[in-house]
C-alpha cells in the first residue's frame, strides 16, 4: 500500500511543469559552461596549472574534468536552489491549493502523509543529482575527447586521477551530492510543514542554508567549520580528495542522517498539531 | 452515526465552536444551519480530525475521531466548498491519487462511480479543463469511490451556477434515495436546507440554538391564522375567554394550551363572526431561523430549546 501511495505522489510531483525547472536549468548551465570552457582562452590557466605541476593538459581536458568541473558549482549553488523549491513545495503547496484538505478527509495519518511526501522528495533529488551527473558527462564527451579526472579548488583541493579512478570518484561524489540534495529538501520540506506559504518554505530553507555557508567561510570562523550545516553538506567533495578521507565521510553522513531525521521529526510534530481549515 | 458531544474549539481567543453536542442518525439527512462563521466548517473540520478540539469528542460510527481516526473515517467521503484538485492530471488519476489514501481500489470502482456522477468519457482529459459542474462531479466521485456510509457535505453548492445548484441538489436527494447514504450538509441558504434535510441544528457564533426535524421548526411557534369580518373584536373576545393568549394585526393568534383549532372556529361562528379563513400557519424556514437570530441565546436557554424540539 505505502509503494501504491508513493507512486501516486510521484504522479503528483512529476506531473508538475515546475518540477522539471531544475533539470531544465542544469542542462542550459551545463551546455553554457562546457561552451564557454571549449571555445575560450579559460581553459589555459587550467592547463598552466596542470603543466606546472608536471601533467600533461591533453591527458585531463576530457568530459569528466569538465563536469566535475561544472558540476562543482551547480551543485554549490543551483542544486539547494532546486531541492528547496521541490521540498518546500511539498506541503505548503497542497495546503495552499487546498488538496491537502482533500486528502485529510481521508483515513490516512499526517505522519503517514509526511512520509510519503519525503520519500517522494528524496526521490526527486536522487533522480535530479543522478541527471546532473550523467548530463554533465554526456555533454563533456561531445566537447572533449576521453581521459584522465582533473579537480582543483584554490586553496582546497588538487586532485589529478587516472581515467578508470576518475570516473569512480565522480560517480561517488555524485552519489553523496544525492544526500545534499536530500537534506535540502528536507529542510525546505520541514519549512513547509509550518503555516506558510511555499515560496516562503523555499527561501527559509535557502537563507538557512546562506547563512550557514557565510559563517563558515567567515576567516574567524574557520575553527567552528564543522558545526555548520553547509560544512557536512559538502561532503561530496572529499571523494575528490587523495586520499579519500572515509571518516570525515563518515561522520559528515551521520550527521546529516540526524539532521534528516530531526528536521522530519520537527516537521511532523508541527504539522500534527496545525488545524487545517480552508 | 455521528455523535458530537460537549465540542469546543477556540482560535486563540477567539470561540469558534461553544458546547457543541448533536446526533445524527443513520439515515439522516441533517442540515448543520448558520450564517457565515457561525461554525459550521470549524466543526465539520473537526469531525474529519483537520481541526482538533479544544475540548469534547466528535465520534463517527462510536470511534473517537481524535484517537481513532482511521477507523472513524473509514466508510466516510467528503465534498467541500470549491473542491480542489491536481489540475494538471486527469480526472482519472485524481480519483487513483484521492482514493489511494483510503485503500486500494479496483478500476471497475472507479468506473462505476464515474458512470453515477455523470462523468464516464471526461475522465482522460486534465481536470483544468472541467467546468465548475464537472468538478463538482467530480468531487463527489472521490467521496463516493471508498463506498462510504456517511457524506459530509461542506457548503456544497457554493459558486456553482443555477444549473450547477439545481444538479447538486438532485444529485444529493439520489444519494440518501438510491445509495441510502446519511448526509451532513452544511449550508448557509436556507431554501437549500429546506428541500433536502430532515433534521437540522442551527448554529448561531458557535453555539447550537435549535436542533430536531425541519417539522419541528417550522411549528416552533403555534400561530393560526384567523380572517373574520371585525378580527379586533374577535380577538378580544378569544382572549376573554382565555383560548388565545397573543395576537398579531396581521391577522395571527397564538393559542392558549390546549386549545384545539375547531374549538376557536365553534367559538366565532356561535358569536357570529363571518369566518372566512382559519388555518395553522406553518412558519418558513427563514421565519423561524431569523428569530433564532435575532439575539444570541444564552447557553441554558440553547440548551432548552435544543431538550424541548428533541
Amino acid at each position: 500500500m505505502f509503494l501504491t501511495q508513493l507512486r501516486h505522489e510521484l504522479w503528483k510531483l512529476f506531473g508538475k511543469q515546475r518540477t522539471y525547472l531544475g533539470f531544465g536549468m542544469f542542462f542550459l548551465a551545463q551546455v553554457v559552461i562546457l561552451m564557454v570552457f571549449r571555445f575560450s582562452r579559460a581553459s589555459r590557466g587550467m592547463g598552466d596549472l596542470l603543466e606546472n605541476n608536471g601533467y600533461s593538459f591533453t591527458d585531463f581536458l576530457s568530459p569528466l574534468t569538465a563536469a566535475a568541473f561544472t558540476n562543482f558549482w551547480l551543485a554549490y549553488l543551483l542544486l539547494p536552489l532546486y531541492g528547496s523549491l521541490i521540498g518546500g513545495d511539498l506541503v505548503a503547496k497542497e495546503a495552499e491549493d487546498g488538496t491537502l484538505r482533500m486528502i485529510l478527509a481521508r483515513p490516512v495519518s499526517r505522519v503517514r502523509l509526511l512520509a510519503l511526501k519525503w520519500v517522494a522528495g528524496a526521490v526527486f533529488s536522487l533522480i535530479l543529482t543522478l541527471v546532473l551527473g550523467l548530463t554533465g558527462l554526456a555533454l563533456g564527451m561531445m566537447f572533449f575527447p576521453w581521459g584522465g579526472l582533473f579537480v582543483f579548488v584554490p586553496g582546497e583541493l588538487f586532485g589529478v586521477f587516472s581515467a578508470g579512478d576518475g570516473l569512480v570518484r565522480y560517480a561517488g561524489a555524485h552519489l553523496l551530492m544525492m544526500v545534499k540534495a536530500t537534506t535540502v529538501m528536507g529542510l525546505a520540506f520541514f519549512f513547509g510543514c509550518l503555516p506558510v506559504k511555499p515560496a516562503a518554505a523555499t527561501i527559509l530553507a535557502l537563507s538557512f542554508i546562506f547563512l550557514n555557508f557565510i559563517l563558515m567561510n567567515i576567516p574567524w570562523f574557520a575553527d567552528l567549520k564543522p558545526w555548520f550545516l553547509t560544512y557536512h553538506l559538502n561532503l561530496w567533495q572529499q571523494l575528490y580528495e587523495q586520499p579519500v578521507p572515509w571518516s570525515r565521510v563518515g561522520e559528515s553522513l551521520s550527521l546529516l542522517a540526524g539532521f534528516n531525521a530531526t528536521f522530519f521529526a520537527a516537521g511532523a510534530a508541527v504539522f500534527g498539531l496545525r488545524d487545517l481549515k480552508s | 452515526m455521528i455523535q458530537l458531544r460537549d465540542l469546543n474549539k477556540r482560535f486563540g481567543r477567539r470561540p469558534a465552536v461553544i458546547g457543541l453536542s448533536l446526533e445524527v442518525r443513520r439515515g439522516d439527512v441533517f442540515g448543520l444551519l448558520g450564517h457565515n462563521g457561525a461554525g459550521k466548517s470549524t466543526t465539520i473540520g473537526m469531525l474529519l480530525g483537520q481541526v482538533w478540539p479544544s475540548s469534547g469528542t466528535a465520534l463517527i460510527q462510536g470511534h473517537d475521531v481524535a484517537s481513532d481516526r482511521a477507523r472513524a473515517l473509514a466508510r466516510v467521503g467528503a465534498i467541500f466548498e470549491a473542491p480542489a484538485f491536481y489540475d494538471y492530471l486527469s480526472g482519472w488519476r485524481n480519483l487513483e491519487i484521492l482514493s489511494g489514501y483510503t485503500g486500494p481500489t479496483a478500476p471497475a470502482r472507479l468506473r462505476e462511480v464515474l458512470d453515477w456522477v455523470g462523468l464516464s468519457g471526461r475522465e482522460g482529459q486534465a481536470v483544468r479543463t472541467y467546468s465548475h459542474g464537472m468538478r463538482a462531479r467530480l468531487a463527489l466521485a472521490q467521496a463516493l469511490v471508498p463506498n462510504p456510509e456517511l457524506l459530509i457535505l461542506d457548503e456544497p453548492t457554493n459558486g456553482l451556477d443555477p444549473e450547477g445548484i439545481h444538479e447538486m441538489r438532485a444529485t444529493i436527494r439520489r444519494l440518501h434515495a438510491e445509495l441510502g447514504l446519511t448526509l451532513l450538509l452544511s449550508s448557509h441558504l436556507l431554501t437549500e436546507v429546506e428541500q433536502l434535510c430532515s433534521r437540522i441544528a442551527v448554529l448561531n457564533q458557535g453555539r447550537k440554538v435549535f436542533e430536531g426535524a425541519l417539522a419541528e421548526a417550522r411549528q416552533a411557534q403555534d400561530w393560526v391564522r384567523v380572517g373574520t369580518d371585525d378580527f379586533p373584536a374577535a380577538v378580544r373576545m378569544l382572549t376573554t375567554e382565555g383560548l388565545v393568549t397573543r395576537s398579531q394585526p396581521e391577522g395571527l393568534v397564538s393559542l392558549a394550551a390546549g386549545v384545539p383549532v375547531s374549538a376557536v372556529t365553534k367559538r366565532l361562528v356561535d358569536a357570529g363572526f363571518a369566518v372566512h379563513e382559519i388555518r395553522r400557519e406553518v412558519q418558513t424556514l427563514e421565519q423561524f431561523y431569523l428569530s433564532l437570530m435575532k439575539e444570541p441565546a444564552p447557553l441554558e436557554s440553547v440548551a432548552s430549546l435544543s431538550g424541548e424540539n428533541r
